[in-house]
């Protein structure tokens, strides 16, 4: 008579981390004060409406809107320049990343682009503010910082992760290492990493758009300036570029990596 | 043109794989060189081409036209290899990002050589036309052709195949073989072809057996090893 073997034992590790989780959950919840219930108040409501109602109709005069557009051109300015600039950087670390240098330099820059990606944009971009004083350079050096350590990590996880044979095949045939690497790895990788930097070229419209916020120029300074001037109409028009801005580059983006993974 | 003194080799578990293996092969000749699998025939080639290391001992266990390989610090021996050596892969290992073309004329690029020539091995192993084609576009056979002109192009001295028919059905390796004993005669390069396949190796000038004892001639091919 044959035997079944024996169930694996089961394991409790899942459910005792699930009801950690619920636990915490509840015990955020009862710990911060929210007034879910006044916030669905009329009078909160009707706040929120008189507050919206604000908004509208955007400010449309020539002037003001010959300035929005400006400061779009800044924010796209300031998006593609710290992308420009991460894609030097990422390539650059990418190569000792992948541990073309060795595995002592490869942890060492690993480490380095984990501590550059690991500084949100707008932590670098206050503390850019302070070295760069207000302004657009401070915001694309922001940028750039924080984009260098996530492309700089994709692009290394490329280059690690392509196939290794062209590389092989042209070194046993008396390519340098460096011509190697050139014509046969590099070329593997490009379509994915053109990829991953257009990709992170849509993060950085938003990135730049927000930035502004801290004094780093472009429509996000604009925003902070009329929002606090209580000037929503204006703020209006400045959160319609943005929108416009950031779709119309999402959607160009796409087309081109669409185009590229074909 | 090549020649093998007391070459040993122990891989770096301890385990030998060639024992003081002598040859000499002549200028223009076309050898192939048989034997089980794991018996160091394809380490043999990595050895001749100095990808891999002899075992210590013999000063000279390989001189490739009158130069001794082991002299040579790692970009000599790249050099060497890139002027006056052809490789041929049973994988072909064609760069699947080039056109036809390119991938012929890569060795001429690396020479810094006019890469002219490069259609005209294309059209010399039955491509002609297709300079543009990618290698995607082709089957083994085509491919191996592609590898074969690459490996000819620059004009090398010594060819050094790794089971170029293993990847292919048996009309296509014969057509392969014939192709290949063509332009190496034109070429007049040393060709030294590893094979398990006995129809391969009965196009070669000369076979060669390698044994835990050596390397020794055997024109008789063993039926059994397809």
């Amino acid at each position: 008579m044959s035997h079944m073997p024996s169930p694996p034992p089961r394991n409790w590790s899942g459910l005792v981390f699930g009801l950690a989780l619920v636990a915490l959950i509840v015990a955020s919840f009862a710990s911060l004060s929210l007034k879910f219930g006044e916030f669905f108040t009329a009078d909160a409501l009707h706040s929120m409406a008189e507050f919206v109602h604000g908004f509208f109709p955007p400010e449309s005069g020539s002037g003001f809107v010959r300035k929005v557009a400006l400061a779009t051109g800044e924010t796209l300015a300031m998006s593609a320049l710290g992308t420009l600039l991460a894609v030097a950087g990422g390539l650059l670390l990418a190569i000792p990343g992948a541990g073309r240098f060795g595995r002592a330099a490869r942890s060492v820059v690993r480490a380095l682009l984990n501590v550059l990606r690991s500084i949100p944009e707008l932590v670098w971009g206050a503390i850019l503010l302070i070295a760069a004083g207000l302004g657009p350079f401070a915001g694309t050096l922001a940028l750039a910082a924080h984009t260098t350590g996530v492309l700089g990590r994709l692009f290394a996880d490329a280059l690690e992760n392509a196939a290794p044979l062209p590389e092989q095949s042209l070194r046993t045939n008396g390519a340098s290492p460096m011509a190697a690497f050139f014509y046969a790895t590099l070329p593997q990788t490009l379509p994915q990493m053109l990829s991953y930097t257009l990709y992170r070229w849509e993060n950085n419209i938003r990135a730049a758009a927000i930035l502004g916020v801290v004094g780093a120029g472009g429509l996000g300074q604009m925003l902070k300036y009329h929002l606090s001037l209580f000037q929503m109409q204006r703020a209006a028009s400045v959160v319609l570029a943005m929108l416009l801005l950031v779709a119309l580059v999402d959607a160009l983006s796409f087309a081109m990596r669409r185009g590229l993974t074909r | 043109m090549l020649e093998l003194r007391n070459l040993s080799k122990t891989y770096a578990s301890g385990h030998p794989v060639l024992d003081r293996v002598n040859w000499t092969f002549a200028p223009g000749e076309f050898v192939a060189i048989m034997g089980d699998s794991g018996v160091g025939k394809s380490t043999l080639l990595n050895l001749i081409a100095g990808l891999d290391q002899p075992d210590p001992g013999e000063a000279s266990p390989i001189i490739v036209d009158g130069v001794a390989m082991s002299a040579l610090d790692d970009d000599v021996a790249t050099r060497l290899r890139r002027e006056r050596m052809g490789f041929i892969f049973q994988a072909f290992h064609v760069l699947p990002h080039l056109t036809l073309h390119q991938n012929v004329a890569l060795p001429l690029l690396l020479n810094g050589l006019p890469q002219q020539r490069a259609d005209d091995m294309l059209a010399a192993v039955g491509l002609k036309g297709r300079e543009r084609d990618y290698p995607h576009q082709l089957s083994g056979g085509e491919m191996q052709r592609v590898a074969i002109a690459r490996a000819l192009v620059h004009r090398p001295a010594l060819v050094l195949a790794d089971e170029p028919t293993g990847n292919l059905d048996p009309d296509t390796a014969h057509a392969i073989l014939q192709l290949l004993q063509t332009e190496i005669r034109a070429s007049g390069a040393c060709t030294i072809m590893v094979t398990h396949s006995p129809a391969a190796a009965a196009m070669a000038d000369r076979i060669l057996r390698l044994t835990r004892s050596g390397l020794r001639e055997s024109n008789a091919v063993n039926a059994t090893e397809q």
